[in-house]
């Protein structure tokens, strides 16, 4: 899948992922690493961009094992956010499954 | 074949132009993902392969910080060190934002040069006038009055408008990145 196409679905995803709960950086990079191909390490820029947007806000929590871990809080605007971009893109793959199954008829 | 050693100390070096809190703080994620990755049993070098080309998240992150950075004050340096680091991001970027910025941004200084040589020229002729008689004072003296008031005009003018044009090329740095990422808003 085209690079820019899919980073655009990441963002989405993202938000989606931290809707049940606060992840933490790592959890959310492997989830989403494992059903795209993309650079698990490209999640971090993202993460840090949407966090900076006020998308996301981050606190450090001790863990049993090794250092303390970033974990990644939806705010109400990453909430309203998310909300606007599947919108979006549900009328997005709307419109393309339309023009495909348009396009295939026998 | 990349430890994490060599893969922090490289990220480390591509980011120096960062300052240190927010380095420090961006490097800690790549950090903290080594060790989740040790502790579940994965290799350095695997955990490293999984991460990416360092170039490519620094680049990144770079640019993230470059328009936060001409956002938050005003200067044309920054600016630029915001369109340089979109550039840095792919051949489309010279063609589609360096090019227009550029030839903008000539556009304006060009505007801005006439405006100061117009109004240089007012005075000299006043001075011109006054130790060698080309014209009479009068004339002279309305001359300069006249290309005064055209550079004062063209400086109002201008003022705004290298405002708009800063403001123009941030939103469009920002429209273009949301695009390279994918989504429009």
């Amino acid at each position: 899948m085209n690079i820019q196409f899919k980073k655009g679905v990441l963002e989405i995803c993202v938000l989606v992922l931290a809707t049940r709960g606060d992840r933490y950086g790592y959890e959310l990079a492997v989830k989403i690493s494992e059903k795209f191909e993309v650079a698990v390490g490209s999640v971090y820029p993202l993460l840090n961009r949407l966090t900076q947007d006020g998308y996301f806000s981050t606190y450090l929590k001790e863990s049993p094992e090794g250092p303390p871990r970033k974990y990644y809080h939806l705010t109400p605007e990453g909430w309203n956010h998310m909300r606007l971009l599947i919108a979006e893109w549900q009328d997005f793959t709307r419109a393309v499954n339309e023009i495909v199954e348009e396009g295939l008829k026998p | 074949m990349r430890t994490r050693d060599s893969y922090m100390m490289e990220l480390d070096h591509l980011l120096r132009v960062i300052p240190e809190p927010q380095r420090k703080e961006w490097l800690y994620d790549y950090y903290l993902h080594f060790e989740q990755a040790a502790q579940n049993g994965q290799s350095e070098e695997e955990a490293a392969r999984e991460l990416g080309d360092p170039r490519s998240i620094a680049s990144e992150l770079l640019l993230g910080y470059r328009v936060d950075q001409a956002e938050t004050n005003n200067s044309f340096g920054k600016l630029s060190r915001a369109v340089f680091a979109t550039v840095s991001l792919g051949l489309f970027n010279i063609i589609f934002i360096l090019g227009p910025y550029l030839a903008l941004a000539a556009i304006l200084l060009a505007l801005w040069a006439t405006a100061v040589a117009i109004g240089v020229a007012g005075i000299g002729i006043v001075f011109e006038s006054l130790w060698n008689g080309t014209f009479s004072m009068a004339q002279a003296l309305a001359v300069g009055l006249i290309s005064s008031s055209i550079t004062i005009l063209l400086i109002v003018g201008l003022k705004s408008l290298t405002t708009s044009f800063y403001k123009m090329t941030l939103k469009y740095l920002k429209f273009n990145t949301r695009i390279l990422r994918g989504n429009s808003k």
